[in-house]
């Protein structure tokens, strides 16, 4: 016996009604006991995969087994083997809980006992023992998502599907269900579960292995970690102050380039509030974010505050040295001119040119911006400022961190034209007349 | 046209015990949902309150018998019900599909066979209940008389309030599976319900309406179930029973087969 539970052959799926092309030719394997997860932005062909493995829908092309049961040619030993919770929810609100269960182990042809005790056990199991002879229409969203795990479990299959079984809820009830989803993985039950989502938490949360699908074609398919790897090392991400100079990031992005170390580089551009504090440093481990802008931003209305963490934290003159010129001015003008001969030299310097107006509150908020993935960020960074000091760019904020799923996610998903291609439309038509004909 | 699975599974046979909770569904809806039922009743009583005492006065004559008319339309109405809640009933498929309760019936591992099969009793059992109802409140309010025959007849009117009422819910269940919203609902109700009701001859005597009007009716297959309700209830009929029977057996498998099938090609998604 395989250790495959779910094997997928050159699966494709086409809606011949909407000229779409759902499922591209996918082929993947999902080990015994795993979960696996399904990651891809709206309309990228998870759900379309799930109805094909769940005999929904036929497939156009291809072949896919589970539990070793061919979908096409076993569809009800496929259907005995899984439970599925369907995206939308698909209980009857008119009757009670334990009667949608009790449909549900009659319609699987479980025997009266054993329905019975399975029903109290998964009733257990999502916590809802209480609430069974409560009309499913006075359930709450949480609820009946657990409720329709719970059916989902109820004849014991080896594969549970959840499709987004997440979308929609509060924060805590995402977490009560993350950890059921463990629970019912790890516990003695040992169910292989496939989970779709379009939440990245989620999938880097659950998932042993996540596919990354877009456009109905896997783009992506390994461990949380090792897709991390795969754009490994550090991301930069460098801000650069609004000048004249500006139209030179491209170029310098072709320098950058040839510098060892350097994967690649993305331009884009930020919209960034005035009011945001830019945290362009490590922040110590321990320390929340949050309570360390509240901080700055304390420290920032009161001069002499100012002053002091100035002389004492060369993190904090750096910190204003790369503020933006609002914010700068804003600080600037915090201070009285007596003041200003305890200010620390370099500070002092910025603080009296701007007094003096030397610089103009520019119009456009828009700063530009490169995210650079290279091996060793601490290595690459001196270097890196330095190609762009020489020529004579101002960077604003640098931001360096480690590569997260979102960032796996737009690498391989990429924030690109989502339109088709006419090709591809006329690739997809021209399938879709070749098996008319054929029939 | 895409094809679903089921129809070639090897397990495509039937599952009675899912068939018995499927159509325990249904009763259970009509039964809890108390403003349904309560409607239901009421709409029934409305109708034999108001025709009956509006067409008391029309002397109603079948083959020199003379009829009393709060009997002919009480029958008649009962028949009306076997249409109103047959093809209302067939809409309760498009409620599951519109919440998502088809999807949980169609991955189950049954037979599409077992649902429409299920479904369709379930629905059956509902208006024959329903009928049955009507039946009694008529018969308390005395428009039948008092007759011991008429046991007998609120006996035998079930075998053909089930036979009646097999070929409109297989119409409901080919209209609900193909409806993708409630908006066309409407529709069915002007062109399909109405014409059907009216011309039925469930509220005026057949020898009495132009001939135009007699032969539409005659084209109207439900025409049929409502002329032997009254053979069974009244002891009259236009129409000679054979032919009664075999319009409403045709009818009745015609709607059966269609909305089987389709119910094997309906696409949930």
């Amino acid at each position: 016996m395989s250790d495959s539970i779910i094997e997928v052959k050159r699966l494709t799926k086409i809606y011949e009604d909407g000229n779409v092309l759902a499922v591209d030719d996918i082929s993947f394997e999902i080990k015994r006991g795993e979960i696996f997860a399904l990651l891809g932005p709206n309309g990228a062909g998870k759900t379309t995969t799930i109805s094909l493995l769940s005999t929904l829908l036929f497939p156009t092309k291809g072949e896919a087994k589970v539990n070793s049961f061919d979908i096409q040619k076993d569809p009800d030993r496929v259907r005995k083997s899984i439970g599925v919770v369907f995206q939308e929810p698909s209980l009857d609100n008119e009757m009670k809980a334990y009667e949608n269960l009790e449909l549900h182990g009659v319609l699987y042809g479980m025997p009266k006992k054993q329905r019975r005790e399975k029903i109290q056990e998964v009733l257990k199991l999502v916590g809802l023992e209480d609430k069974a002879n409560v009309y499913v229409k006075n359930y709450s969203g949480g609820m009946k998502r657990r409720l329709e795990i719970a059916r989902g479990l109820l004849h014991e299959p080896k594969i549970l599907f959840l499709d987004e079984p997440t979308l929609g809820l509060d924060p805590q009830t995402r977490r009560k269900i993350w950890d059921k989803i463990k629970e019912l993985n790890q516990g003695n039950l040992e169910i292989t579960i496939l989970i779709t989502t379009h939440y990245m938490d989620e999938a880097d949360e659950l998932a042993d292995r996540i596919c990354i699908m877009d456009r109905g074609k896997i783009i992506a398919l390994d461990t949380s970690e090792n897709l991390k790897k795969q754009i490994s090392g550090d991301i930069i991400d460098i801000e650069f102050e609004i000048t004249e100079d500006r139209t030179k990031i491209p170029t310098i992005i072709n320098k950058l380039k040839e510098l060892s170390g350097i994967k690649n580089i993305s331009l884009g551009s930020t919209q960034k509030n005035g009011e945001e504090i830019p945290l362009n440093f490590k922040l110590p481990p321990n320390v929340d974010p949050e309570t360390m802008k509240a901080r700055i931003r304390e420290t920032m209305s009161d001069p002499k505050k100012l002053i002091a963490a100035w002389k004492k934290y060369p993190m904090a003159s750096q910190m204003f040295m790369n503020a933006s010129i609002e914010m700068k001015i804003r600080i600037a003008n915090l201070f009285a001119d007596d003041l200003i001969e305890q200010i620390p030299e370099e500070i002092k310097q910025e603080i009296i040119k701007i007094k003096k107006g030397e610089y103009k509150n520019n119009e456009t908020t828009s700063t530009p911006i490169i995210s650079i993935s290279c091996e060793n960020g601490g290595k690459s960074l001196p270097l890196i400022i330095q190609k762009i000091n020489d020529n004579n760019l101002i960077v604003k904020s640098v931001h360096m961190h480690q590569p997260k799923l979102e960032d796996v996610f737009l690498h391989f998903v990429g924030s690109a034209i989502r339109e088709e291609s006419s090709d591809r439309v006329k690739s997809i038509k021209n399938m879709i007349q070749m098996k008319q004909l054929r029939r | 046209m895409i094809k679903t699975n089921n129809l070639n599974s090897k397990f495509a046979i039937v599952n009675y015990a899912a068939i018995w909770i499927l159509a325990k569904r249904e009763l259970y809806e009509f039964f809890r949902s108390k403003t349904r039922l309560i409607t239901s009743i009421a709409q029934g009583l409305l109708f034999l309150l108001i025709f009956s005492s509006g067409f008391a006065f029309i002397n109603i004559n079948i083959g020199g018998v003379a009829i009393d008319s709060r009997a002919f339309v009480a029958s008649g109405i009962a028949a009306i019900i076997i249409l109103f809640n047959g093809i209302f009933g067939g809409m309760s498929i498009l409620r599951d599909k519109m919440f998502g309760f088809m999807k949980e019936l169609i991955v189950a591992p049954v037979s599409r066979r077992t649902l429409m099969t299920g479904k369709t009793l379930g629905l059956t059992l509902q208006t024959l209940i329903h009928v049955e109802i009507l039946l009694g409140l008529s018969t308390v309010m005395g428009f039948f008389g008092y007759d011991i025959s008429l046991i007998l007849r609120m006996i035998l009117i079930i075998p053909v309030a089930f036979l009646a009422s097999l070929g409109i819910v297989g119409m409901g269940l080919t209209i609900s599976t193909r409806l993708k919203d409630f908006q066309s609902f409407g529709i069915i109700q002007t062109f399909i319900v109405m014409p059907m009701f009216w011309f039925s001859g469930a509220l005026f005597a057949f020898n009495n309406v132009p001939f135009f009007m007699q032969v539409i009716i005659m084209c109207n297959p439900f025409s049929y179930s409502v002329d032997l309700f009254r053979a069974v209830l009244l002891g009259v009929s236009f129409f000679p029973i054979w032919l009664d029977l075999t319009v409403m057996t045709l009818f009745g498998i015609l709607f059966i087969l269609l909305g089987a099938r389709s119910f094997n090609r309906m696409e949930v998604s």
